[in-house]
């Protein structure tokens, strides 16, 4: 892959410290690690004070995940691909107002959650148009699919599908893209209480369909 | 098994759902965004005011062609024909009062 330095002619790059565990210390650590990038808080600096060179090490850190956010949202990875692109820049265009020292991350994941929700919504205001292209787009959305070959992970891909709307994003960002429940609040403009009602709902769904998975009852 | 110890194993075993993107696509995103960024960083100020004042002027220019129309259509309409305010203002009638001549409008 091209590096951020080669492209935007900006500082050398760090590993993606982005992975967040299900314990709360872990992912307390991450955010930590998050905040604490040197060459982000710099590259930050640099972006505001003007040096557009510098945003290529923001974006090359974070593509990855916010790709994968959008892709939660939209299952279309040329609608994700949109939306990744259309968040960087969104982001660029507001950077005055992020506070120097914050960590990227949440405000770009965010952004790109919104940008998702949105186009959601302007889907389902055209919907009517969609209905004869239904067949097409479904197949679509199956051909970008990632290949999962993994039938657990298959499983509880259709599980989590199958939930209705807000619980699905709800259910993908907490289970599949490891957030806490604040995160998801945040990037949903939900409060926590909402995203903890999604996601108790959608528990008591996917417990149902993947009981046999975790040798779990209903109980 | 509890609903929290489920949702745990779940999420343990959802992770690896996260949608990875390959080489081609970062690549593109990148590109496009440098793309989009530099034109922003070289536009600067002008790209700023251009924005505001690309309405400003639509909608000047918008006046400015109802105008041209409308003088157009009044000057190629007919001449309306004068009405009693016009008849009455403009003509003039002379009242002799004790050998004095008063011309009222």
């Amino acid at each position: 892959m091209m590096s951020a330095t080669s492209m935007f002619g900006g500082a050398s790059l760090g590993s993606l410290a982005l992975d967040r565990s299900v314990f709360t210390a872990e992912r307390a650590q991450t955010r930590s690690a998050i905040s604490e990038d040197p060459i982000e808080a710099r590259a930050i600096t640099a972006v505001k004070a003007g040096d557009a060179g510098s945003y290529g090490y923001l974006v090359t850190k974070y593509t990855k995940r916010v790709v994968s956010i959008a892709w939660g949202i939209v299952r279309n990875a040329a609608d994700a691909e949109d939306l990744a692109q259309e968040a960087f820049v969104k982001a660029y265009e507001n950077i005055a107002r992020f506070k120097t020292g914050e960590p990227f991350g949440p405000w770009i994941y965010r952004i790109v959650t919104n940008l998702g929700l949105d186009l959601i919504k302007h889907r389902k205001r055209f919907r009517h148009e969609e209905i004869t292209d239904a067949a097409p787009a479904e197949r679509r959305d199956r051909a970008d699919l990632p290949a999962i070959t993994n039938e657990l992970a298959a499983r509880i891909d259709r599980a989590i599908q199958s939930l209705p709307e807000m619980q699905r994003i709800v259910a993908r960002l907490y289970l599949v893209e490891q957030f806490g429940h604040t995160e998801i609040a945040a990037m949903t403009k939900l409060t926590e209480g909402t995203v903890r009602s999604h996601l108790s709902l959608a528990r008591g769904k996917l417990k149902e369909k993947l009981a046999d998975l975790h040798g779990g009852n209903n109980d | 098994m509890t609903d929290d110890t489920f949702l745990e194993q779940l999420r343990n075993d959802a992770r690896q759902l996260q949608y990875e993107p390959d080489d081609v696509m970062t690549t593109r995103i990148a590109a496009r965004v440098r793309a989009r960024v530099s034109e922003e960083a070289a536009g600067g100020v002008a790209l700023i005011l251009a924005r505001w004042f690309r309405p400003v002027v639509a909608s000047l220019a918008a006046l400015s062609l109802a105008a041209i129309v409308g003088v157009g259509w009044l000057e190629l309409s007919p001449e309306p024909a004068p009405g009693l305010d016009a008849v009455s203002s403009s003509q003039t009638v002379d009242v002799s009062v004790g050998g004095d001549v008063f011309s009222v409008e």
